[in-house]
């Protein structure tokens, strides 16, 4: 096929074997290896996606097959059911004052024991968690029990030989208890062991209702006795040391309540707070009085309240939710409403209060079962809620955030009313026993208290006056219930960059405008790689300057500072009309020094500023503009000193007011023009130096009268944008991190200004426009799409910024405008938080979503502003 | 008139040349164009004193000042360097509390405008007095008090922060042999470096020898753990055992008995080993052994250097008269401050900067050097380059060379380039929950299962720090290396094929040397911006103090799981965590401007490359 050429060379006529290889491989190579790199890209914004997604998934709940009932010897269902930790071993409570354990897989019991021997209780109640109750008896005595476990863990070599084939995690029946598999291998088993204390006499009557609350001190309780006299009483057991015997002594007191009140009805229903602070007694028909036990040895009647709205209803059950402060009421149409103390928000509702509270309620969980409530349980670890309802199904609540969890529907066939519910430790299951049998339903809900609502919307939380946008994760009790809104972080992160915006914005477009406009081509080669150098600045540098140097020291001349803002622009201009006077041609030659001469001028007023600022302090903020911003108005004495707040607006509307008095001078420009036009030079400029103080004046005394209107109208500035001073706060954050978007804003938008065509300026110039005609009315608009892309750009630098805030902005959530005081961002919250959250749990994907949310937000605002700068630049060619 | 025709704007105006100057005097927007003027200014006057700031306090960190001694009206005695001097206005809640001397003083001194100024001093001496800095207001000093006494002597140490004092005796094994200041001054230069280099031999038996058998122990315990695993040996005859081989070494009779029986009553029940796990134990109680002797005998030898170093002991005198003795082996260095002239002065400061450039912290970070922080930078850095640069490149021939334009790619292109702008939080976020727990978690399962539930690679490290950068620094290396491939003229790959030129031959002979500067561009200034980055790396693997470096001499030498300091992170650390703030201030801005040096030099780097790769390309049109 190849023949030899006169050369004697054999000409190659296909390409060589190993050229193609190489060219398919590289191919390949670079195909595969650029989409891998692209879809990795994309993976990262599905992979914070996936982690997020759980938080807003629905729980599943499995229904488990019917198991045989627990009954006392009447054949009655329990009152009451505890399981514990493993849900290997259940307890129920019985009315005759009976315990049986049973194993909750087969719903066979153990053993049973008489909690009291054979006196039958007459009343009887269990705290939310840790199976720690009360019981009343005939004779007016009570006595405390604990329904506790025992444990033992015993090494695989000495247990009996049946129960070595457990998998990790099964259990199986052991004598009168249950032995469980425990993932280091050895096996954990577990006998009931209730703890009994002696009785304590209360009463000469029969005691019908009773309720305990533990405290550091020892137990307090509250008990009903069927004279109508309830009792609040603390325990304080003392130890013989000889004999170590144990003697309770009780402490308190009793009140009459006022039964004819009630219809002579005995109340169905009594609750003692967490705190043992007030105690609630409730009637079926949905009245409720409650006690001020503060003062224990003479509780007095705080308020009476109802329960419920409707006639007909009654109340069917009550109960307390995980730290005995919410009080959950069902009633006999099925609803669920949980109910707490909160200091009502206005004065007016505040007088007359015994306590500065009162009972309101706070959430109506959603949906009416079937039938009438029948009986409630709470978690032990968060505040959900189960109830147990007439027709044989249960319902969970979450109760913070009115999120119905799940409806529970009986096991096949089975209608019977509950009886006993109860939520197993560790939330994996329900429990409830009914005459007919015990059910139980498999929980797997992981992140019940994260809805949409619940994240963006505000939350009534336990506690508080109302509802509220809060964020607090973590907190050292366990009864405490970690608030995840978004929200204050949502708004840290745009206050950070709206103040870094205002500061950063005007500095880098103008410093811009004048490279491009008015610089000579030389100088400009040289400036702009130093302000890109600031660029590259690392934010941690900025973060430690902001919060070790320039906290201190701002913060020991806030009004010097505060006087600097207008100072500084005034001198300035004052310098410009200033060398207005000089003559043309000098100026012309002298155009080169503007900015040493600008920067002198700068820094006159800056020294301007020093010098006025304890002048200004004393006549605008009573002499300590720190006092001034930590006072309110209507103070007296000392502090009427700090009294008015027309100091503050002066200076809150000196800008607007600048801006005004700037509009009305620009409408009269063209007069004023025509009155210069015959005049010298010195004359014109003596002119616009006299309308420029005519203006700055007026600008003044705008402020000044406005101010003085507002603060007569009774607004105060304080409270607002201004208010109490905290070192680390929005002025010296966004001082700093305006200069950390400073080279990012000034970059493009110089880069957009430049790249405006050459032509348009010369026929500008050429037509007999000033520099600054040309500056104002044909680069600056033809580029403006460029400009505002570069402030797009410039913002989403800021809102994601992590280590300035981090450093400089004091970290406290919450919400205010006050430019003197801290925030939390996005950013800096996930750098404080995330080390420490475990994973996969609802703060670790709180988190997740706090950094989708940055991660949209800047992908949104950096898009925008790429597709206008596209859009600029094609338009920049076409001109 | 004259033959003079005015121009046309002129004479369209009413009254001629002297009415042009007004008009054009408010045209030419003077004062707007002023404030442009100052925002540029002011932009420029911030960097240049900002880096002058750093500069300023970064440098003079290291320069010992003089000591001096003063008295206060209120009868005490201070010895210190004056660390910070400010302008204050004493409030009146703070002079209640003076004695009477100071109030009249004070009021003498502030009847002018209220302000005076008042010196931080550092007193140091912070197991004496329970403090290191004091302030000192002008007015409390007694007139011509002040004084720099010659003998004051200035202690690095290892604990307890700085020492001021005088020196008053030597003594060698508690016996006194060197007294009075000059006598006890040459007495401990003389032993000083001696007994430095005894604790310098103590410190590198601690960490190599003492370490290495610790790893020894470890790595054989892990193997045993190993086959453990896999053999599925009881747990229980596990634990018992060792409780055997514990009570052998160090316990009474009856415990070892006890032990033995439990073991045997365990077999009894039916729970034996495996025989080659017995072997494998075996082994390990052999091995154990040798390591146990050869650690008893570090120990032994620790001693003795111990021994030997306590021997030499200084008194010193502090200005309140207490005498504190200091060993030799913890002073690091003692700097008679007001004898040195220029000249030992700047010894001194350089021999700090050596050990700040050069050696590990102490003194909670505060003092001591920031080798291993940079170190950590330096590394990750490096891996980070590694990673991002191939990958980006590809990326960037994928989508200039490969892809075909489309809305798709156009698309994809914007979405690089926003990823530029995702704040770095975000992707130390993504880094922390992808690869430390999930792709590391991986690893930990298939690969170190033995140290579980240890984490070896399911926790932040040095490699998955780079890997989270990198994916940070991708959408620069990516940008930066299409615009260089978009520079190279179509006229030369052209030229290529009509050569016959393969395309792979063409982009890698043609295209790729061209773009190669570019390319080396982007990679610098993605170094550069990776460097100074610390917001992701708080999340997955920058610590505040690691105990061993990244890379070592241990076998396999490079440790890419291990945590690791960073300058960046260390500013951080030290300027937010240190419990004495106020003496951590100047080693933060020393940290600072090693960190912005380091940044800036990559960043010329980049500037001077990007120079070059301009001129090549001026005459590279065919």
């Amino acid at each position: 096929m190849t023949e030899p050429t006169f050369t004697g060379w054999v000409r190659r006529r296909s390409t060589s074997l190993r050229v193609k290889v190489a060219d398919a491989v590289a191919r390949i190579l670079i195909t595969v290896a650029g989409l891998a790199t692209i879809v990795a890209v994309a993976g990262m914004c599905v992979f914070l996606v996936a982690v997020v997604i759980p938080l807003f998934l629905p729980g599943k709940v499995e229904v488990e097959p019917v198991r045989p009932p627990l009954h006392d010897a009447a054949g009655r269902p329990p009152v009451h059911l505890e399981l514990d930790e493993y849900q290997t071993l259940g307890v129920a409570v019985f009315a005759d004052g009976e315990a049986a354990a049973f194993d909750p897989r087969s719903g066979a019991v153990l053993e049973r024991r008489k909690l009291a021997g054979d006196a039958v209780p007459t009343a009887m109640g269990f705290a939310p968690t840790g199976g720690i109750g009360m019981l009343g008896f005939a004779d007016g005595t009570v006595r405390q029990v604990a329904l506790r476990f025992a444990a033992e863990f015993i090494e695989p070599s000495r247990i009996e030989p049946e129960f070595r084939g457990l998998a990790v995690g099964e259990s199986k029946v052991r004598d009168r208890g249950a032995v469980q598999r425990t993932p280091s291998g050895s096996f954990r088993a577990q006998v009931f062991a209730p703890v009994v204390r002696d009785p304590v006499k209360v009463s000469e009557h029969p005691i019908r209702l009773v309720d305990l609350s533990m405290q550091a001190s020892g137990p307090i309780f509250a008990a009903f006795s069927e004279d109508g006299r309830l009792h609040v009483q603390a325990v304080t057991v003392i130890r013989n040391m000889m004999t170590r015997a144990e003697t309770q002594r009780l402490s308190g007191g009793s009140l009459e309540v006022d039964l004819a009140a009630q219809g002579g009805r005995l109340p169905a229903h009594l609750l003692l707070e967490g705190r043992a602070d007030s105690a609630l007694l409730a009637w079926a028909d949905g009245m409720a009085l409650r006690v001020d036990t503060r003062d224990r040895a003479t509780p007095a009647v705080a308020e009476s309240f109802r329960l419920l709205d409707e006639a007909g209803a009654s109340v069917t059950a009550m109960g307390f939710l995980i730290g005995k402060t919410t009080v959950v009421v069902g009633d006999s149409f099925g609803r669920v409403s949980t109910w707490f103390r909160a200091r009502p928000s206005d004065p007016a509702a505040l007088q007359g209060l015994v306590d500065g509270s009162r009972f309101e309620r706070v959430h109506l969980l959603p949906g009416a079962g079937r039938g009438a409530v029948e009986a409630i349980a709470a978690s032990s670890r968060t505040r959900m809620l189960a109830a147990g309802f007439a027709e044989g199904d249960a319902r969970l609540y979450f109760v913070t955030n009115e999120r119905l969890l799940a409806e529970c529907p009986p096991p096949a066939g089975q209608v019977a009313p509950i009886a006993a519910i109860a939520i197993a430790p560790k939330d994996d299951a329900l429990y409830a026993a009914s005459r007919d049998g015990l059910w139980s339903w498999r929980l797997d809900i992981p992140h019940p208290q994260t809805t949409l609502a619940s994240i963006f919307g505000k939350v009534w939380y336990e506690g508080y006056e109302r509802p509220e946008h809060v964020w607090q994760s973590s907190a050292g009790t366990d009864e405490f219930e970690p608030k995840f809104g978004l929200i204050p972080l949502i708004f840290g992160s745009l206050k950070a960059t709206l103040y870094a915006m205002l500061f950063g914005t005007p500095l880098a477009i103008l410093a811009a405008i004048y490279t491009s406009e008015f610089m000579h081509p030389s100088t400009r080669a040289r400036v702009k790689p130093a302000i890109e150098i600031m660029a590259s600045l690392p934010s941690v540098v900025l973060g430690f300057l902001a919060a070790l140097v320039f906290a201190p020291i701002v913060e020991r001349a806030v009004p010097a500072i505060v006087v600097t803002v207008f100072t500084v622009p005034f001198m300035v201009l004052l310098g410009a009309h200033l060398w207005q006077f000089l003559p043309t041609a000098r100026a012309t030659r002298l155009a080169g020094l503007r900015i040493p001469a600008a920067l002198l001028a700068a820094a006159a007023g800056a020294l301007l500023a020093f010098v006025l600022a304890p002048a200004v302090e004393r006549w605008c903020f009573g002499g300590d503009l720190m006092a001034w911003l930590s006072a309110r108005p209507g103070g007296t004495g000392d502090a009427a000193r700090f009294a008015s707040g027309a100091g503050g607006w002066l200076f809150i509307l000196l800008p607007l007011a600048a801006i005004v008095t700037w509009r009305v001078q620009a409408r009269r420009l063209a007069t004023i023009r025509h009155a210069t036009a015959g005049m010298p030079r010195p004359r014109a400029a003596a002119v616009s130096m006299l309308v420029f103080l005519g203006s700055s004046g007026a600008t003044l005394l705008i402020a000044w009268a406005m101010g003085l209107v507002l603060d007569a109208v009774g607004f105060d500035p304080r409270g607002g944008v201004v208010d109490t001073y905290v070192q680390r706060n929005a002025l010296v954050v966004g001082f700093v991190m305006g200069f950390a978007v400073i080279p990012i804003i000034y970059t493009i938008a110089e880069d957009a200004l430049s790249s405006v065509p050459e032509h348009l300026r010369s026929g500008s110039l050429g037509l007999g426009a000033t520099p600054w005609q040309t500056a104002t009315r044909i680069v600056v608009p033809t580029a403006m799409s460029g400009i505002f892309s570069a402030v797009m750009i410039g913002l989403g630098r800021a809102v994601g910024e992590t280590m300035i805030v981090l450093m400089a902005a004091g970290n406290t959530p919450i919400l205010e405008w006050n430019i003197f005081s801290g925030f939390r961002t996005l950013s800096a919250n996930i750098a404080v938080e995330l080390p420490e959250a475990v994973q996969h749990s609802t703060e670790y994907r709180m988190l997740f979503l706090a950094a989708l949310s940055l991660f949209v937000l800047t992908f949104v605002v950096n898009t925008f502003a790429e597709a206008v700068r596209q859009r600029f630049r094609k338009r920049a060619f076409a001109l | 008139m004259t033959a003079v025709a005015p121009t046309p704007a002129l004479a369209s105006s009413r009254s001629g040349r002297r009415a042009a100057s007004g008009a054009t005097m408010l045209a030419a927007g003077e004062p707007v164009a002023w404030l442009m003027a100052a925002g540029l200014g002011l932009a420029l006057v911030m960097i240049s004193g900002l880096l002058a700031l750093v500069l300023w306090n970064g440098g003079t960190t290291f320069w010992p000042g003089p000591i001096v001694e003063l008295r206060t009206l209120d009868g005490a005695t201070l010895l210190g360097e004056e660390f910070r001097r400010e302008r204050y206005r004493p409030d009146e809640t703070l002079l209640a509390d003076q004695s009477a001397a100071v109030r009249t003083a004070a009021a003498q001194a502030l009847s002018g405008d209220g302000w005076t100024s008042r010196s931080l001093l550092r007193t140091a001496n912070f197991d004496v007095t329970g403090t290191h800095f004091t302030w000192i207001s002008d007015y409390e000093i007694v007139p011509d008090s002040v004084g720099r006494p010659e003998w004051a002597i200035g202690i690095e140490r290892l604990e307890f922060g700085r020492f001021f004092g005088f020196p008053l005796r030597g003594e060698e094994d508690r016996r006194v042999v060197a007294e009075g200041e000059a006598a006890t001054w040459a007495w401990f230069e003389a032993h000083h470096r001696e007994v430095r280099r005894l604790w310098e031999e103590r410190r590198d038996l601690e960490t190599h020898e003492v370490g290495g058998v610790n790893r020894a122990l470890e790595s054989e315990r892990l193997r045993l753990r190993g086959i453990e695993l896999r053999e599925g040996i009881p747990a229980e005859w596990v634990v018992a055992w060792s409780d055997l081989l514990r009570t052998r070494r160090g316990g009474s009779a009856e415990e070892i008995e006890s032990a033995r029986t439990r073991l045997a009553e365990i077999e009894a029940a039916g729970f034996v080993p495996t025989d080659r796990f017995r072997a494998a134990a075996a082994e390990f109680e052999a091995e154990e052994a040798t390591l146990n002797d050869r650690f008893v005998e570090l120990t032994g030898e620790i001693a003795r250097l111990d021994a030997a170093m306590d021997r030499f002991v200084m008194v010193l005198r502090t200005v309140d008269g207490v005498e504190k003795s200091i060993p030799l082996a913890e002073i690091v260095r003692a700097i008679p401050q007001n004898q040195l002239g220029v000249g030992g002065r700047l010894l001194v400061f350089l021999d700090r900067w050596r050990e700040f450039l050069l050696d590990g912290p102490r003194e909670a970070n505060s003092e001591g050097g920031v080798f291993p922080a940079i170190f950590g930078t330096v590394a990750m850095t490096l891996i980070m380059t590694l990673a991002v640069v191939p990958f980006g490149v590809l990326a960037a021939l994928y989508l200039r060379e490969y892809a075909k334009g489309g809305a798709v790619i156009s698309a994809v292109r914007i979405a690089v380039n926003n990823l530029a702008g995702v704040p770095s939080i975000v992707f130390g976020v993504f880094g922390l929950g992808f690869f430390c727990y999930v792709v590391g978690a991986s690893i930990d399962q298939l690969l170190f299962e033995a140290k579980l539930p240890n984490p070896t690679f399911g926790k932040g490290g040095l490699l998955w720090s780079s890997l989270t950068l990198a994916l940070l620094t991708l959408p620069v290396v990516i940008v930066a290396t299409e615009e260089a491939l978009a520079a190279v003229p179509r006229s030369m790959r052209e030229g290529s094929y009509a050569c016959g030129a393969s395309k792979w031959q063409t982009i890698r002979r043609i295209v790729l040397p061209r773009a190669l500067p570019g390319i080396m561009t982007g990679a610098i200034l993605a170094m550069a911006r990776g460097a100074g980055e610390v917001a992701p790396l708080m999340l997955v693997g920058a610590v505040k103090l690691a105990p061993e470096l990244p890379i070592d001499g241990v076998a396999p030498f490079v440790h890419p799981e291990r945590s690791f300091m960073h300058l960046g992170f260390h500013i951080y650390d030290l300027g937010f965590q240190s419990q004495n703030s106020e003496a951590a201030k100047p080693m933060v801005f020393t940290t600072t401007l090693l960190l912005i040096v380091l940044i800036a030099l990559l960043n010329l780097i980049a500037i001077w490359l990007r120079s070059r790769l301009r001129r090549r390309f001026a005459g590279s049109q065919f």
